[in-house]
């Protein structure tokens, strides 16, 4: 534990930094720009930090024994939420004084002929139909809204759990599994709604059922794989020795083989639905990243999502299904890792190709541009690690005077050879 | 009665007992033999030395059938018997293939699963040697019981009577065929 500190540090100068390049880039590539990449960034990291509420909270609700060591290390990964929302505070500020510069809709009068439209967007049926939703007053209160509500239940599970630590009162316990019980219906509904203002807006014409499902999944397949590495990372450093056994990690693998085929059931399906109804209103969305309307030849993003289907399922779905690879403490860094970055790049591919060029193409995924991808990640993940190590160690490494600890020590589930 | 028994059983009081009993038997080289316990015990198919199951292999076997089947029988019905024209999608496309090789597939592998199941453990088996012991009732209640098969190419009578004692087994009896 006393090596929280100085990474601590570590982590909190290299998110400066990051963050310090990404604003250089302001200067680079403009503001609408580097907009893209600050969300990119902001979602990848923030849909880490969402995936981690939902775990702890499906742990209570199902009253789970296998993850209690485990969740302390997700409750640790809670405290970036109150930066996450800091941190947003740009686009909210690009609203009032930059509308239409990442958002269209945010401008009414935007004109649709710069990415290959006509007219403007406040004479644009599809928007006044959906106005109701698109527009700066709904997407600012929604956003502190979803933030606070957060930042909310991050606080409660936390509290509850760390004072469990100290007391181990079976109130605690109850307390928490209340806050699950209500917090799921909420946060599922303001990650919804965050992902359809920030991302699924940003090419507003176009409308999907399964949006909030395909962040869900993205986000418990990330976090999940960032359980992974810190376990790993715990255990190399000798925390978790005689607290882990093979079995906490089988369980875990099991689960990212799950979401792995959630990911897929969803991301098929939005797929699937759309190519079968074959109506322009919806197909636009996959043409603009498969293939460039001006010369009607094949473009960058569509071998970014090929690399997502093959990439993000197939590999991970092969790699997983291995019992001994998923108990490898070598290989399980490497497939948490990948899908991690594969999460990135899913992102990547549903906010990029929304910036068009005179002719209504996405413009290329290889741009300069990407680099204030690159920086916005680093420096947004500088900060969340830094968040997380600074509670780190504030409180033991695992919930000692919880009710299910004997049996989360003990774990075994099946014939681990 | 036949001379030779079907194997040997040893009476445990305590899981523990029969989970070091299981240690001693396994370290002694033993392969046809197995505890029977009236609940499970954590870690005791280590202490037998037992292998992880080969049920998955079988049960990759049927996922991969379950898909191959949903993708041929799809093309077969829509693009090479009776080939049909619908809403303008070609005869054949893996897309609308996609959800009947994803059914199928967790329906093979499902009956792959418990038909694996079933075959790997001989079952149904509605007889078994030990049913006619005394000690099933008890082993099936309050204690702990080991048998070790008469097939098994290191038994020997008195050899692994012997090495039940020494594992601390009580009620040593053979059993019949």
């Amino acid at each position: 534990m006393a090596a929280g500190a100085p990474a601590a540090g570590r982590a909190l100068v290299i998110g400066l930094a990051g963050i310090a390049l990404t604003a250089l880039g302001l200067l680079v590539s403009g503001g609408a720009k580097v907009a893209f990449s600050w969300l990119v960034a902001l979602t990848f990291w923030g849909g880490i930090a969402l995936g981690m509420l939902f775990l702890v909270m499906i742990h209570h609700i199902f009253d789970a024994s296998w993850s209690v060591v485990i969740r302390r290390q997700f409750e640790h990964g809670l405290a970036s939420f109150k930066w996450l929302a800091l941190l947003f505070l740009p686009l909210v500020a690009s609203v009032y004084f930059a509308p239409g510069a990442v958002w269209k809709w945010m401008n009414p009068a935007y004109d649709l002929a710069q990415v290959g439209g006509s007219g403007t967007v406040g004479e644009d049926v599809l928007w006044a139909k959906k106005a109701a939703l698109l527009n700066p007053t709904a997407f600012v209160v929604i956003t502190v809204l979803s933030f606070g509500i957060w930042i909310w239940l991050s606080a409660r599970l936390r509290a509850a759990s760390f004072a469990q630590d100290a007391d181990g009162d079976l109130k605690w316990t109850y307390r928490n599994r209340v806050t699950a019980a209500f917090g799921l219906p909420l946060a599922a509904v303001t990650l919804t709604l965050a992902i359809v203002l920030w991302v699924k807006s940003l090419d507003y014409h176009w409308f999907s059922t399964m949006y909030g499902v395909w962040y869900f999944a993205g986000c418990v397949r990330a976090a999940l794989s960032m359980g992974v590495l810190i376990m790993v990372w715990l255990w190399v450093r000798g925390d978790y020795r005689g607290v882990l056994n093979a079995n906490h990690f089988h369980s875990i693998g099991q689960l990212m083989f799950a979401f792995t085929v959630f990911w897929a059931y969803v991301t098929f399906s939005q797929y699937f639905l759309i190519w079968n109804a074959n109506i322009p209103e919806e197909t636009f969305w996959y043409n603009l990243r498969e293939m460039n309307s001006a010369t009607g030849f094949a473009n960058q993003w569509k071998w970014v999502g090929m690399l997502l289907l093959f990439g993000h399922f197939f590999v991970p779905f092969f790699l997983l299904l291995s019992y001994k690879r998923k108990l490898s403490r070598t290989q399980m860094p490497w497939v948490a890792l990948w899908i991690a970055a594969i999460f990135l790049l899913d992102l990547i591919y549903n906010i990029w190709p929304s910036k068009k060029d005179g002719n209504g193409d996405a413009l290329p995924f290889l741009q300069l541009h990407q680099v204030w991808t690159v920086t916005a990640v680093i420096g947004v993940g500088g900060i969340c690690v830094w968040a997380y190590l600074r509670s780190f160690p504030t409180t033991k490494l695992i919930p000692i005077r919880d009710p299910r600890i004997g049996e989360s020590l003990t774990y075994h589930e099946s014939s681990a050879d | 009665m036949a001379a030779q028994p079907y194997g040997l059983v040893a009476v445990f009081d305590t899981a523990p007992a029969v989970y070091h009993a299981a240690e001693t038997v396994r370290d002694a080289g033993y392969k046809c033999w197995d505890c029977i316990t009236p609940f499970p015990i954590h870690g005791l198919d280590r202490a037998m030395g037992l292998r992880r199951s080969k049920v998955p292999r079988i049960s990759l076997v049927g996922g991969v059938l379950g898909f191959t089947t949903g993708m041929s029988m799809i093309w077969f019905t829509s693009a090479y018997d009776y080939p049909l024209l619908v809403g303008g999608k070609p005869y054949f496309s893996p897309m609308f293939a996609f959800p009947v090789s994803y059914e199928l597939t967790i329906l093979f592998t499902a009956f792959a699963t418990i038909g694996g199941m079933f075959l790997l453990n001989r079952l149904p088996m509605h007889y078994h040697p030990v049913l006619k012991s005394d000690h099933i009732v008890r082993g099936l209640d309050d204690k702990f019981l080991v048998v070790i098969e008469a097939r098994d190419p290191k038994f020997n009578l008195a050899a692994t009577r012997a090495l039940l004692e020494k594992a601390g087994g009580r009620e040593i009896t053979e059993l019949e065929a």
